[in-house]
């Protein structure tokens, strides 16, 4: 028992950088995602091709292989780019590279589960609005937005627990820094010293499961706030589908 | 411009590069024997899941519930090294003597005669079995979900027909769940594609590994071809490779879905 307090202990300062992570990216990926998914529903062809092609790419690829694509490929400017400007400490460190990355591929898979909600936004509302004459941006603010984030959010909530999953790789695709580790390498690192598989990795476990669960707890409230003008809103669903 | 096409064939063509296509062998190996092993554990989790003995229900819900709440990655790795351990400690109790567990100092083996060295095929078959565990949970509840979309009507006309529980259960219920499962079981084969790249994590020299090898910038023309870092270009080939499989088996599962679903009236499509 006092073993296992003391690798708790030891793997609190290893969760930061994994919330880190996924608190960097989580923000960021909402906005590209939404610019994403407009583009896909957009009638320009340029635009429609792009975002298309883009999410495709990037749900159909392993984030493990965007990792190392993206961090070679900022390495390989360094010498002609970054050195130069002087910024290339900062470019090539994982805690910029990692959300970055993060951002990216979920900015793709949000950008799809947006895009599905707003096929799903009731048309009937749309030409309602379009009747009392509002404009575009005014039919987006709102009715479409509304509609869309309200049929969006369960899905959502997967993919940011996914998100937090997808953390746990950062480190293998990217250098250690000091004493920069997450909680697969901490895990890893105490599994060489003294090979007990069960206890580290567990504990490691253990911290994902909770965070995952307070996502679930938060985003939750969130949707309860969202709503709040149902008389007893859809219960949301807790166990994530096959997203991803 | 031939003399060009012929040093960039024979460039690709050299020895480091054919290895690199023959690794594609683990990747291509890991991801049908991991899926087919994920469609059995599903299978398995479904059933259980379906009990009506509770422990069995309960074993299910819970291999599928905790099994998706960690990350791929982390049970990845610890399900190979697990069972090591796990063959190591069977060994151990059996072989070592008392002289021998003094002699040993590292921390494992408990005794050197004991050590189980795994090459790349054990390696290889504990990461399908590890993928096929992980997304076994997954596919346990597509499978789930689908076995409870089979319409009533169908199974108790088949019970009326005077079969057997076991015989209802593989004659109508599992043959006619698949058209329910495949949209979400060709969700899951996606995710065990995009999982083969962590091959590399169990010391495999998969396509990952040497794609990192024959990029890293080389100086000694003794070597080989001296360049700079190209390692993004390696990346490059793999990143269209996996959009391309996935592509193929987008394509492959809308043509088995269609054949699935021949004479059912209104299916999850």
């Amino acid at each position: 028992m006092d073993r296992f307090l003391t690798e708790l202990g030891l793997f609190a300062p290893a969760v930061v950088f994994n919330l880190y992570f996924a608190i960097a990216s989580i923000p960021l990926g909402f906005i590209l995602a939404v610019c994403l998914a407009l583009g896909k529903a957009s009638d320009n062809v340029l635009i429609n091709r792009l975002s298309r092609g883009y999410i495709y790419a990037f749900r159909g690829s392993p984030l493990f292989i965007q990792f190392f694509m993206i961090y070679s490929l900022a390495l390989s400017f360094n010498v002609g780019v970054w050195k130069p400007m002087g910024i290339s400490w900062w470019v090539l460190h994982p805690l910029f590279i990692g959300p970055l990355v993060l951002t990216l591929n979920t900015g793709a898979y949000t950008a799809e589960i947006f895009y599905g909600a707003l096929r799903a936004v009731p048309r009937g509302e749309i030409e309602a609005a379009r009747a009392y004459g509002m404009s575009r941006s005014q039919q987006f603010r709102q009715v479409i937005w509304p509609n869309l984030i309200r049929l969006a959010w369960p899905a959502y909530t997967n993919e940011v627990v996914f998100l937090f999953h997808a953390t746990a790789i950062v480190y293998f695709a990217l250098p250690v820094i000091g004493q920069q580790k997450d909680l697969m390498i901490t895990a890893k690192e105490l599994f060489e010293r003294d090979y007990n598989a069960f206890l580290h990795f567990s504990v490691a476990a253990l911290y994902f499961l909770a965070v995952s669960l307070v996502v679930f707890f938060l985003f939750g409230l969130v949707y309860r706030r969202l709503m709040r003008h149902m008389p007893a809103g859809p219960r949301m669903r807790y166990a994530p589908s096959w997203w991803r | 411009m031939s003399d060009n096409i012929a040093f960039w064939l024979s460039y690709l063509t050299n020895g480091k590069h054919l290895t690199w296509y023959a690794s594609f062998q683990f990747t291509i190996f890991a991801a049908v024997f991991g899926g087919t092993l994920a469609v059995v554990f599903g299978l398995i989790g479904a059933t259980f899941k379906n009990s009506r003995f509770l422990p069995l229900r309960v074993i299910g819900s819970i291999y599928s519930s905790i099994v998706r709440g960690v990350p791929d990655v982390l049970f990845f790795l610890f399900f190979p090294l697990a069972f090591e351990q796990g063959v190591e400690w069977l060994v151990a109790s059996q072989v070592c003597s008392p002289e021998m567990l003094a002699a040993q100092s590292a921390a494992w083996p408990p005794c050197k005669e004991a050590n189980w060295l795994l090459g790349t095929p054990e390696y290889l078959v504990l990461a399908s079995v590890s993928l096929g565990l992980v997304y076994g949970a997954f596919a346990t509840n597509v499978i789930h979900g689908a076995l409870r979309s089979v319409p009533k009507g169908q199974l108790e006309a088949a019970r009326a027909y005077g079969m057997s529980a076991s015989q209802v259960l593989w004659r109508v219920h599992i043959r006619q769940m698949w058209v329910y499962a495949l949209p979400g079981l060709s969700n899951v084969w996606m995710l065990i594609i995009k999982a083969t790249s962590l091959l590399s994590l169990l010391q495999i020299a998969d396509i990952v590994l040497w794609a990192d090898r024959l990029g890293a910038p080389n100086f000694l023309p003794a070597v080989g071809l001296v360049h700079d870092d190209w390692r993004w270009r390696y990346y490059l080939v793999l990143f269209v490779f996996y959009i391309l499989v996935t592509w193929l088996s987008e394509k492959g599962f809308d043509a088995i879905m269609k054949r699935a679903g021949r004479g059912i009236l209104s299916e999850a499509r």
